[in-house]
């Protein structure tokens, strides 16, 4: 059962004089437990993708359903509250309040919510233990490295119980290691906390982590692959890479 | 050159809102500064003039040094016969009224006191006097050589009025009653025509002296030199006050408007220190503003750096942005200067009662202080940002963005603040400036002083905003918190903008507290001074006598007269000062109304007998604190039998004529003044209901006979209360000013920090911010600098008003309560949180509008 379902996604803008066809009818689903990696060169519309997939942006025409509820559709107001309470951001840039401590940075979308963080407690002791941060909650973002400063942008993205988990290049700003870190970690929390993820990404021993990928060229899908992740990752990577030399990505 | 139009001016050009916000602080201090100026030398041109115009061509003026009441028209001769004065022309004044115009005349209210009204008459030469003034006739003819024909020539203006044509007899009073004199002709309102408003005559000296019971008198001789005399005119006027001795004074014409405008100096004092402070609020906003441009600009200064650029060209092409700005900024400042004037002109004509020019011309000298002190406040709040802009390194321009760094300023500035704020708070305590007539050191201090807190408030920052988050959350909900936090980063722009705020509260409260305290004083002493519930005034004299009638009025509680006696007071160097020694009868008086005693221990009863006893005094607070007089001191007063010595009985709180008054017995008028006559007459009425008609039983009985001018105490002091008001109003202007200049500070600080944190906001509207929670987000942040600001500015601005009220007692010797009221502690406060919430809000509608998309991937 799909958490996510965008149907003929059209998006057009204008740049300078010239038009954008940015999504030319995409369509692309996301369900409960399910780990999705998009894939594709620059300016293939992967980032507009996950913008319209997020409620960030209004799509020139098709739809977006998240749990039940037409994305598309909705006025300012309503699209933030959904983004605050049915989806989950990661960044390329990790975007930390320089003035909360580890754990003020995750609880900050209940913070945003008006909720009382300590009924978050144990959610937030849980989602610390998964991302690894027990010693650092306390911790101000510049007194962590990049990668726990990623962790605590993924538990934050995590505390709400999203229906959906979105991440930019989660991986782009951190070292081969750390990132290959942050992506097991979301694939944990996909089979741990059965949660819906999709991650856009160059990247394609990242892409490996997921369960399914999708390429994008030109703004449309040029092919849908699927992973069994009981393979070796190895192998896993080699699928990936082979498509993405065939279609000259 | 090129570099300059490069670099410099594009920035500026880049930054036109944060340009603008900047400059308008030092806009608003220059205008500030040059509209005084100006303002000040117009009245003083304006007084001057009109003493001037009314004089004409007299070179010197003789009058009693004494008093009022004249002296003999033989003392011509031997004027004459001093070298170099080639003609003496008498002059006796005479305050009349038509017999034929209303008895009512509107009590004229001004910074000197009280104005009477009524018709002054002058007793001339006819043959002398157009050779010292040119009265310009514009119907009929000028005075006749007969010096003793009942003729007048009156102001043209004033006849139109009262329906007079040339031909007519009209009827002047005199103290035998109506007197007819013919109007000869009319004289247009300028030159000597301006004399009183215009309400103005001449006639001939001798019929003047027959009509007015003076005969062989004269109040004034004016003197006209030889111009071909070989000595200055300064040393006949020292020939001539040798030769005549110490009961007259030999003065220059347009030595009367210095004393008047003397007065207004403690006004302009005060109106200038209050524009420095808006200056000096407007550098911090200079400072901020180039500190913000070198963090904004740390990649491209690396970078100019990196391709060869040195450290001083760099700090010169800041210093080159900083002196467009300061020049851009005092431009526009003199222009606003200049349309402010106008206002501060008019302003000043109430205050003065006399007109002030509305042509103003811009002294050189305002012009080129506004000006410089435009330029250099800017170059000098630009200096220490300059300096680091040339520090920044090659290496700089590779980070991502610019790191701004943990200054000297910021780690070690406390400790310099708390050195500043008790050097400057003891200097101010001790006042060593009382020789400082333009409290010019007085205002460096308090510069310094508001420096030292401001470099404190980094060291506090943090301790405030824990303590306040709490409430910050509950007023502005779950992103108030956030905002609240939000204050401990920028930090140097933070502070900054808490201190111009601060600046800008105390300053309110300083103007509310002195005003406040001096207004309370003001209106204990009206509420005595005008005591009863009528005055009572004439154009003309008052009998003495009169009172004890109108005390037999039905409804009548009791009535007392006072006169207003001119004299002088020899001072302890054997100087003599002019004062007004006022005439009571202590036991009428005290039926009617009260003195204010300035020490309240003082036994009112034993004051006023020892008054009653004669030869006693009670002098002024303001006298007893400038010379150091207390009760039981001996004070030698000048009087028509030679200088006398009195007792001081107490001392009261008085103010007329500016506190320099004391307060003796009829008997001692009627003695050692020869005077007899009343100046006003306060009225008591037994039923406070029944004033309206006691005061018409009154104008009944005697208001036709006596020309009785007759107020309600109630309506007078409204009057007073409200010319008060308005004098004290443009110090609150001012000092709201320099709230203006803090708003706007908070409006640049804001922005820039909505700017920097772009991607931040980005963030949190992803994450599920509401546009109204990111507005509220910067509402909390910038309401906690209002409260910081509000509340440190609270509590320097009751220190710094106590500190200038004993400052003020030292210099003056005006002894003051300290009274701050309610009002201005909570206008202070609802004005920083107002003010920053209002200036919070464009900033935080920007930052509400935030594209979430360019925002997340905004370097």
């Amino acid at each position: 059962m799909s958490v996510l379902q965008a149907s003929q996604l059209i998006k057009r803008y204008q740049l300078g004089v010239h038009e954008v066809n940015a999504l030319n009818g995409v369509d692309f689903e996301a369900a409960a437990g399910e780990f999705v990696a998009i894939m594709g060169p620059s300016g293939s519309g992967k980032s507009t993708l996950l913008h319209l997939l997020g409620g960030l942006d209004a799509p020139t025409g098709g739809t977006v359903m998240l749990a039940g509820q037409e994305l598309s559709g909705l006025n300012d107001q309503q699209a933030t509250l959904a983004r605050r309470r049915s989806i989950g951001f990661v960044f390329q840039f990790f975007n930390l309040l320089p003035t909360l401590s580890a754990e003020e940075n995750i609880l900050l979308p209940i913070l945003i919510d008006g909720k009382k963080p300590a009924e978050f407690k144990e959610r937030l002791d849980q989602l610390i233990a998964l991302v690894g941060l027990e010693e650092r909650r306390t911790h101000k973002p510049d007194q962590l490295s990049g990668g726990e400063q990623q962790r605590v942008a993924l538990a934050r993205a995590l505390i709400t119980q999203p229906a959906i988990l979105l991440a930019d290049e989660p991986t782009g700003n951190l070292d081969s290691n750390t990132g290959k870190a942050i992506m097991e970690l979301l694939r944990r929390s996909c089979d741990d906390l059965n949660q819906a993820i999709v991650v856009v990404t160059h990247d394609a021993r990242a892409a490996a982590f997921a369960d399914r990928v999708v390429f994008l060229r030109d703004g449309q899908v040029e092919r849908r692959l699927q992973l069994a992740q009981d393979e070796a990752p190895a192998q896993r990577m080699r699928a990936i890479i082979e498509i993405m030399e065939s279609l000259e990505l | 050159m090129l570099l300059t139009r490069y670099l410099s001016l594009r920035s500026l050009r880049a930054r036109p809102l944060r340009v603008l916000l900047s400059m308008f602080g030092i806009t608003i201090g220059v205008a500030g500064i040059l509209a005084i100026g100006i303002a000040n030398q117009a009245a003083m041109d304006s007084i001057t003039r009109l003493f001037e115009d009314t004089s004409g061509r007299v070179d010197l003026m003789v009058t009693a040094a004494s008093s009022d009441s004249g002296f003999s028209d033989s003392l011509a001769r031997s004027l004459v016969n001093v070298p170099g004065v080639q003609m003496a022309l008498p002059i006796l004044k005479a305050q009349t009224a038509l017999a034929s115009s209303s008895a009512q005349t509107e009590l004229g209210l001004s910074f000197f006191g009280t104005n009477s009204g009524g018709l002054i008459l002058y007793g001339v030469d006819p043959l002398g006097e157009p050779q010292a003034r040119d009265y310009t006739i514009t119907n009929g003819r000028f005075l006749s050589e007969d010096r003793q024909a009942f003729e007048v020539v009156l102001v043209e203006n004033y006849a139109d009025d009262q329906d007079i044509r040339v031909g007519d007899r009209v009827g002047i009073l005199t103290p035998y009653g109506v007197e007819k004199v013919q109007v000869v002709g009319l004289m247009a309102r300028e030159g000597p025509g301006q004399t009183n408003n215009g309400v103005f005559g001449v006639l001939p000296l001798e019929a003047a002296q027959q009509l007015f019971n003076r005969p062989g008198q004269v109040d004034q001789f004016d003197l006209i030199l030889d111009p071909k005399a070989s000595s200055p005119i300064e040393s006949i006027q020292e020939v001539l006050q040798k030769r005549l001795g110490a009961d007259y004074s030999v003065t220059y014409p347009a030595g009367q408007g210095r004393r008047m405008t003397q007065m207004l100096s403690n006004y302009q004092i005060g109106l200038n220190f209050l524009s420095g402070i808006a200056l000096f609020v407007g550098a911090f906003l200079i400072y901020n503003a180039f500190a913000m441009t070198v963090v904004e600009r740390t990649r491209e200064f690396g970078m100019l750096r990196a391709i060869g650029m040195t450290r001083r060209q760099i700090t010169q092409q800041m210093l080159v942005e900083a002196l467009v700005l300061g020049a851009a900024g005092s431009i526009l400042g003199v222009l606003l200067g200049v349309l402010g004037a106008r206002g501060l002109a008019a302003m000043m004509s109430t205050l003065l009662g006399s007109p002030v020019q509305s042509q103003l011309t811009i002294p050189p000298a305002a012009l080129a202080v506004s000006l410089s002190m435009g330029m250099g406040v800017t170059l000098l709040a630009a200096a220490l940002p300059s300096i680091q802009a040339g520090r920044v390194t090659p290496i700089a321009a590779i980070r991502i963005r610019g790191v701004p760094r943990q200054g000297w300023f910021q780690r070690h500035g406390w400790k310099l603040g708390v050195v500043l704020l008790a050097v400057s708070t003891a200097l101010l305590i001790w006042n060593p400036f009382a020789d400082d007539p333009l409290f010019r050191a007085g205002s460096m201090v308090v510069f310094a002083m508001f420096t030292g807190i401001t470099l404190i408030i980094p060291a506090m920052v943090d301790a405030w905003e824990r303590w306040t988050r709490p409430l910050m959350a509950a007023i502005y909900g779950a992103s108030g918190a956030l905002g609240s936090r939000n204050i401990q980063r920028a930090r140097s722009r933070t502070t900054l903008t808490v201190g111009a705020l601060l600046v800008g509260v105390a300053m309110i409260l300083v103007v509310r507290g002195l005003t406040g305290s001096f207004a309370a004083d003001l209106r204990v002493w009206v509420e005595s001074y005008l005591g009863g519930d009528v005055y009572i005034h004439s154009s003309v004299p008052l009998r003495a006598d009169l009172a004890r009638q109108i005390s037999a009025v039905d409804g009548v509680a009791a009535a007392a007269s006072i006169r207003y006696q001119p004299t002088e007071v020899r001072l302890s160097d054997g100087s003599f000062e002019a004062i007004t020694y006022m005439a009571v009868d202590p036991a009428a008086y005290s039926r009617v109304t009260r003195f204010v005693f300035s020490d309240n221990r003082t036994d009112s009863s034993a004051a006023l007998s020892t008054l009653a006893a004669g030869d006693a005094l009670f002098i002024s607070s303001v006298l007893a604190e400038k010379y150091q007089w207390q009760v039981g001191d001996a004070v030698a007063l000048r009087t028509q039998g030679g200088v006398r010595t009195f007792t001081v009985a107490a001392v009261v709180v008085d103010f007329f004529n500016q506190g320099l008054v004391v307060t003796g017995n009829w008997n001692d008028l009627r003695r050692y003044f020869h005077s007899n006559e009343a100046s006003t007459i306060l009225v008591s009425v037994r039923d406070p209901q029944s004033v309206a008609a006691v005061q018409t039983r009154i104008d009944d009985l005697y208001g036709k006979r006596y020309r009785l001018s007759m107020d309600s105490n109630a309506s007078i002091r409204a009057r007073v209360f409200n010319l008060m008001d308005q004098a004290f109003s443009m110090f609150d202007v001012l000092a709201l000013l320099s709230v203006l200049v803090a708003s706007l500070g908070v409006v640049n600080t804001l922005t820039m920090n909505v700017i920097e944190r772009t991607r931040e906001i980005g963030m949190l509207r992803a994450t599920g911010m509401t546009r109204r929670q990111v507005i509220l987000m910067v509402m909390a942040e910038a309401g906690l600098m209002g409260m910081i600001g509000g509340l440190l500015g609270l509590v320097f601005g009751v220190l710094l008003s106590r500190i200038f009220l004993t400052g003020m007692t030292a210099m003056s010797g005006y002894r003051l309560d300290f009274v701050m009221p309610a009002s201005g502690i909570l206008s202070a406060l609802v004005v920083a949180l107002v003010i920053s919430q209002l200036a919070a809000f464009p900033p935080a509608r920007q930052a509400a509008r935030t594209n979430v998309l360019e925002a997340i991937q905004y370097e």
